[in-house]
């Protein structure tokens, strides 16, 4: 009679879960193609409500913490590499000609000043564009696929995940740094310069907040 | 008991170095806000 509970329970909990993650996915993947971004959101926090229900309906589910996490960094190296990915590949694609270098003259001259002058296009300062090429090729993808193994409670995701936190510190602290060093160019006759840039990118900024909890949390919860 | 208090101990260093660690990094992006915030209000953007 116990063991069959316990299954009922198992069950149960496993139904949730899918049922959780199927709208926290969809929603994730509409937030992640940028565009889509506000349609993405309701989805999304209609997954986090459903898990939320069924954690306090005393089901085994993956913490809120886990999933928020899991989920944000992958949607935040997502959206980034959209918008980097045209910058890199569709530099001269009408959409892209207008969009980044309208959006540059708003608050970033980075992506107005010589937009399309070096011989691989796009972003014209070559400290951007190191930056862009490293984070779409490596950065992005490594966070992605931790993300994903992270969210399915793997011990190399939870690792993975502590190593793709540093290096988006590293990846933050250099790519603001090396802005700053010549800012007066990328600030000079924008509309917003640097309160727009910073309100902007804040949000970008907050990932690697999760490195005080990644090194804190319970690895045993990780399995193999 | 010992094995306990040397657990709280080493999790008290944890997390002294994780506080200070979030100073510093923070510390490091407010100061370039700061260096573009001062650019902002003397040249003629």
């Amino acid at each position: 009679m116990t063991s069959m509970t316990l299954d009922l329970h198992e069950d149960e909990s496993r139904r949730a879960q899918k049922a959780a993650d199927r709208w926290l996915i969809v929603g994730s993947i509409l937030m992640g193609s940028l565009v889509l971004g506000p349609l993405g959101l309701p989805v999304f926090c209609r997954g986090i409500y459903l898990l939320h229900k069924a954690q306090t309906a005393g089901l085994s589910v993956r913490p809120m913490m886990v999933t928020l996490i899991g989920y944000v960094i992958i949607i935040d190296a997502a959206i980034n590499s959209i918008g980097w990915g045209l910058d890199v590949f569709a530099n001269h694609a009408l959409i892209t000609r207008t969009i980044f270098t309208a959006w540059g003259n708003l608050m970033d001259g980075g992506y107005f000043w010589h937009y399309n002058e070096l011989w691989i296009g796009g972003a014209g300062a070559p400290g951007e564009k190191s930056w862009i090429i490293i984070c779409i090729v490596v950065v992005f993808p490594m966070r992605i696929a931790a993300g994903i193994a992270f969210l399915q409670m793997r011990r190399w995701g939870h690792q993975w995940m502590i190593v793709t936190c540093w290096f988006g510190l590293i990846t933050w602290l250099g790519y603001i740094i090396n802005m700053t060093m010549y800012a007066d160019v990328r600030y000079a006759g924008v509309a917003f310069p640097v309160i727009g840039w910073w309100l902007y990118n804040i949000f970008y900024i907050t990932p690697f907040l999760a490195i005080p909890y990644l090194h804190t949390v319970n690895r045993e919860i990780f399995s193999d | 008991m010992a094995g306990r208090n040397g657990m709280s101990e080493q999790d008290r260093r944890r997390h002294r170095a994780l506080i200070v660690f979030q100073i510093v990094v923070y510390g490091a992006m407010v100061a370039m806000f700061l260096v573009q915030l001062q650019m902002f209000f003397v040249k003629d953007w």
